[in-house]
């Protein structure tokens, strides 16, 4: 039986479309709060969520590394390569909203600003990853690979932040984010976590397809 | 047990001399092509030194981390390998010191030529650049001995090492490159102990998170 022949998937895949729906209208008729970024300021609204989803989902794949090496279940090792699929694709967004935003923000595409250089860090380790399940050996060690490579990536994501904050100093402030979080207007902050939220919704749904996609496989 | 094992290791490169004269090597080559390709402008190399230092034990270590682990899927010793009476966390320990022990000893040999080939001036302390290459060579291993382990069974592993070790070691290439370029510039201890503090501890977590899961990349 396929996925959305289920009734609860069916559900869950019709409240990420309706959140996905709403909050893209949000972005693209709300007035942004610094009208000098013109209609690019709004690209916050997605840009943090969605780094906010792929640091999730790369901590959910280490969290899966560490069960199947501890439970040797091949369950999470599916769990595992789904998050990390997932977090992929939204750590490439991550990397393709950012430098649109720093242009207008900062003058200039890429700033080497410690939380885009962790995620691009991040990323470049995740790709590491695929490789390694494409290329790594036979299927069953892999996983067991994967799930080490999983775990080191997150392990060295405070050491990878510290470096790069104090590497430049100068670069460490990043105004733009304390324009949004303003205690005296919260609605952009209530945004944000809407956005969030359905982001959370729609990447749950993608990491459950996937997973059911990669046990179908494995038991065929 | 642990002397042993890097006994092992340093007499077979005794008697072959392959890995640490490769090395060396590969080093001064590279160090030959910076020296040519930074001719146009020689007052550069002084700012770039320490950068261009990293930059070629980064390679240099890829090369000896790919050999260091060849000899045993070569001659089909894994097994009597992994099967010393101690526990396959001790293994990788021995294997970490090891590779330590190559790369500091081609460092050493590729040092001079490197500061005479660049015009560098060399008056700044020995020792204290004996501890930041100790440090950085020690964190480079420590996260190295662990993906080459990983990609043991790999049929890309000469592609799969850079691959994953570059981007989990930028946290060191940072740091290094910080510290060597303080040392350079003749800074107080003081104004950079951070930086060795960061090596410090990049060595110290890989080198215990290879030691716990080491036992499950090896097992069959």
């Amino acid at each position: 039986m396929s996925f959305f022949n289920y009734r609860n998937n069916l559900i869950h895949a019709a409240v990420a479309a309706a959140l996905a729906t709403i909050n893209i209208f949000i972005v693209l008729t709300l007035d942004p709060p610094n009208l000098a970024q013109g209609v690019f300021g709004n690209i916050f609204y997605i840009h943090v969520p969605v780094a906010w989803s792929a640091f999730l989902l790369y901590f959910a794949v280490m969290v899966c590394g560490i069960f199947f090496l501890t439970k040797k279940s091949i369950e999470w090792d599916h769990r595992g390569l789904a998050c990390a699929e997932v977090g992929t694709l939204f750590m490439f967004l991550v990397l393709t909203t950012g430098p649109i935003w720093a242009k207008p923000a900062w003058g200039f595409f890429w700033p080497w600003e410690p939380r885009l250089t962790t995620s691009l860090v991040l990323f470049l380790i995740f790709l590491g990853y695929f490789m390694l399940r494409q290329f790594g050996g036979n299927p069953e060690q892999v996983s067991r690979y994967a799930a080490v490579v999983g775990i080191l990536a997150f392990l060295d994501v405070p050491l990878i932040f510290l470096s790069v904050k104090f590497w430049l100093p100068e670069m460490q402030s990043h105004p733009q984010v304390g324009q949004y979080f303003d205690s005296a207007n919260p609605l952009p902050t209530y945004l944000v976590i809407f956005s969030f939220i359905s982001l959370l919704v729609l990447s749950s749904l993608m990491v459950r397809f996937r997973t059911n996609i990669l046990s179908m496989k494995d038991a065929s | 047990m642990l002397i042993h094992l890097i006994l092992k290791d340093l007499k077979i490169e005794w008697r072959s001399k392959e890995i640490i004269t490769s090395m060396f090597i590969f080093g001064l080559s590279i160090t030959l092509i910076f020296a040519l390709a930074f001719q146009v402008a020689p007052g550069l190399i002084h700012a770039f030194a320490s950068g261009l230092l990293w930059v070629v034990i980064l390679f240099t270590s890829v090369l000896g981390l790919n050999r260091l682990f060849s000899l045993e899927r070569e001659e089909h010793a894994m097994w009597s390998w992994t099967s010393a009476p101690v526990d396959r966390g001790t293994v990788y320990i021995a294997k970490v010191f090891s590779a330590l022990i190559f790369v500091l000893m081609s460092e050493l040999l590729f040092i001079v030529p490197f500061f005479i080939f660049l015009n560098l001036p060399a008056n700044f302390s020995f020792f204290q650049l004996a501890l930041i290459l100790f440090l950085g060579t020690g964190a480079i291993v420590s996260v190295g001995c662990l993906i080459s382990g990983i990609t043991l069974q790999a049929g890309l592993r000469d592609v799969l090492i850079p691959i994953l070790l570059f981007p989990s070691a930028s946290p060191v290439a940072i740091a290094a490159t910080k510290c060597t370029g303080f040392l350079f510039d003749k800074k107080p201890l003081a104004d950079w102990n951070f930086w060795l503090l960061i090596l410090c501890s990049f060595f110290v977590v890989f080198g215990l998170f290879g030691y716990l899961v080491f036992n499950r990349i090896v097992e069959e």
